[in-house]
């Protein structure tokens, strides 16, 4: 052997230090601190949202009702009309949106992890446009404004699922590349959009005010049935995330053939998580309307806070934009009170100018 | 015999990558494996690591039919270590060794799996570095931490497909010699897909040419590469030397400094250009 060869590059490793795995573990228990403290600061944010409004209402009326709500007791007569302002207007309206944002959150986190792009967001595929033509056809068939909401919700549901469900069908018969679905999803945007702007173009003066009126993200008429059937879908889908979040690790570091080389099922991975993003965008497009920007820009913060392990981004994620939907509401509930700007507006002027300051200031957050 | 591959062939739509192909890897052995772009090294890395689903034929490691394990089992089994891990998010050196315990671990890593992980960076050299983000990591340092992952996997049998080929030479000697130590001293099969010879020759105990999906020559490097071969299969005029009992591989020179490559080697006298119809690469004949 020669003299290169015999310098050995490394000495054999020395005997396990006990401590190294001890500090993981502990870096662990901090990141499900940090998942209790968001918990704990978004059940506040929650209370106090409540108390924002025309109607003044304090903090512990708010805890004082939630009690009344849950355990039951005498209501006074002097508290009752506080009662049915927190429980019948103000409780769905903020619940409903911490549990939109927690979900167009928690689709983006599964959305960038699957596609590997840290760009794309929950209406990648082309959801949100084909909600909203679903939506437009129907009030332009009833021809009138006074529709049944469930209606509007029947058409966006059906439609955004019915496409979602052609781009995985197409995408798992094809095996294709992530960059074709992309490409897949960008064309459907666009054909969709087209639709609804044919749709305006040919519609009334009441039946155009609707479809607009529509496609503004609002939690404004939000009632304890849309709270529980979306609440619902997103207390079914977080566990099942939580339990793939080891796979999703892996194919979103790895990259799809060091995913296999772990034992992960890819293709079944990526259809299947995929799947269930698209319901949960859905779902809240249907019932809230058009809220883009949480499902961008709640991953990053999450993931600038919590750090990209799935395991912690998952539940984290849903805290964030749950919270970043909630402070929305509350801005635009009250920046021209006693009108109400739509959420979807509000959250995209303050998710905006948060996202371009994350690109510029975090070179490692897009990374 | 640890890794043993028998028949395996591979498509890709109507056409044959490859084809039949054969040869065993022993534990404790570092085995090389050359060929020319295209000749199906990186396919049949892939299809050994169970990343593709080979047409036909087995794949054995310590006598189990790798086909008759589930994915888990199979990860747990043979390890693999790609060109690059371009991730596109940033995670530490850390968690993304940690990603080589997946088939092991439930919903999250135990003390024993943060253990195997620990032990994978310190033999990488990488301890240092454990908390840095990958993205901070040289070209060399990204590349060992990909080897420290199918370390922290734990497996009989360690693919790498041309993991050298982006770095410089101090990282590539130094990837090269780690590769050989934990091979010796864990007595596992390793497989590399390399392009470097003169490293195949220098550090590896076996050398595997594959040329248009078929099995050329499979021996020691003295055996497997001797010169009409390399001809043949790279389409260079080159002559092989013993060095200090290390064959060496250089192309040849003439006056001017000019070396004979593609259909100008049929023209050498001394080519031994034996066409056999088989060995014509499978794509060509299709």
């Amino acid at each position: 052997m020669t003299a290169t060869a015999t310098r050995r590059t490394r000495p054999s490793p020395p005997p396990e230090p006990a401590a190294a795995p001890d500090r993981a573990r502990r870096r662990d228990a901090g990141k499900l601190l940090l998942i209790l403290g968001g918990t704990v600061l978004s059940a506040l944010a929650l209370v106090v949202s409540v108390t924002i409004g025309t109607v003044g209402i304090g903090f512990l009326d708010v805890v004082e009702a939630v009690r009344l709500r849950i355990f039951g007791g005498t209501l006074e007569a002097d508290f009752a009309q506080a009662y049915a302002v927190i429980t019948e207007l103000r409780l769905p309206r903020v619940l409903l949106a911490f549990i939109a944002g927690a979900a167009l959150s928690v689709s983006g986190v599964l959305m960038q992890g699957l596609l590997r792009n840290p760009l794309v967001s929950p209406f990648t595929l082309g959801v949100s446009p084909a909600a909203a033509f679903g939506a437009a056809l129907v009030i332009t068939l009833a021809g009138t404004n006074q529709l049944s909401p469930w209606a509007t919700i029947g058409g966006a549901l059906v439609t955004s699922l019915a496409v979602s469900a052609f781009v995985l069908v197409l995408a798992s018969v094809r095996r294709m590349a992530v960059a074709t679905l992309l490409l897949l999803g960008i064309a459907l945007t666009q054909i969709f959009e087209a639709l609804t702007s044919a749709l305006q173009f040919t519609a009334s003066e009441n039946t155009l005010q609707a479809i607009v009126r529509w496609t503004f993200g609002s939690v404004n008429d939000a009632t304890w049935t849309d709270v529980q059937i979306v609440g619902a879908v997103v207390l079914l889908a977080l566990p099942v995330t939580l339990w793939f979040s080891k796979d999703l690790n892996a194919v979103a570091f790895a990259g799809d053939d060091a995913a296999r080389s772990f034992g992960v099922n890819v293709g079944v991975l990526r259809v299947g998580l995929i799947g269930l993003a698209v319901v949960l965008a859905a779902v809240v497009v249907s019932f809230c309307g058009i809220i883009g920007f949480v499902g961008l820009v709640g991953p990053h913060i999450a993931r600038l806070v919590i750090g990209a392990d799935h395991r912690h981004l998952l539940p984290f994620a849903a805290l964030s934009g749950g919270l970043l939907l909630l402070v929305a509401d509350a801005v635009g509930r009250t920046v021209i009170a006693p009108a109400v700007v739509p959420v979807g507006i509000v959250v995209a002027f303050i998710g905006g100018p948060m996202f371009v300051y994350l690109i510029l200031t975090r070179k490692n957050a897009l990374k | 015999m640890s890794l043993s591959v028998t028949d395996l062939t591979f498509r890709y739509g109507r056409r044959q990558i490859l084809d039949e192909v054969t040869f065993d890897v022993a534990s404790g052995q570092f085995c090389a494996l050359l060929g020319p772009n295209g000749s199906g090294k990186s396919t049949l890395v892939k299809a050994i690591a169970g990343v593709h689903r080979p047409a036909s034929g087995t794949v054995t490691v310590d006598g189990t039919d790798t086909a008759t394990l589930g994915r888990r089992e199979h990860a747990r089994v043979v390890g693999y270590v790609p060109q690059h891990g371009d991730a596109p998010f940033d995670l530490t050196v850390r968690e993304a060794v940690v990603l080589g315990r997946t088939p092991h671990f439930g919903l999250a890593p135990t003390t024993q799996d943060w253990a195997m992980v620990e032990d994978a960076i310190e033999r990488m050299g990488l301890g240092d570095l454990a908390e840095r983000s990958m993205s901070e990591l040289s070209g060399g340092q990204a590349q060992r931490a990909l080897i420290a992952r199918a370390l922290a996997q734990d497996t009989r049998v360690l693919l790498l497909d041309e993991p050298t080929s982006a770095l410089d030479l101090r990282y590539q000697i130094e990837t090269l010699q780690l590769v050989r130590q934990i091979t010796r001293e864990q007595g596992i099969s390793a497989l590399i897909a390399i392009h470097d010879l003169n490293h195949a020759a220098r550090y590896c105990d076996q050398v595997v040419v594959l040329h248009g999906g078929h099995i050329l020559t499979d021996g020691t490097p003295q055996e497997a590469l001797d010169a009409p071969t390399l001809r043949d299969v790279y389409e260079v005029d080159v002559e092989v030397h013993l060095r200090e009992g290390v064959v060496e591989v250089r192309p040849r020179i003439d006056e001017h400094g000019y070396t004979l490559t593609g259909s100008q080697i049929g023209s050498l006298a001394d080519a031994h250009v034996a066409f056999d119809p088989a060995d014509e690469p499978v794509g060509a004949r299709r």
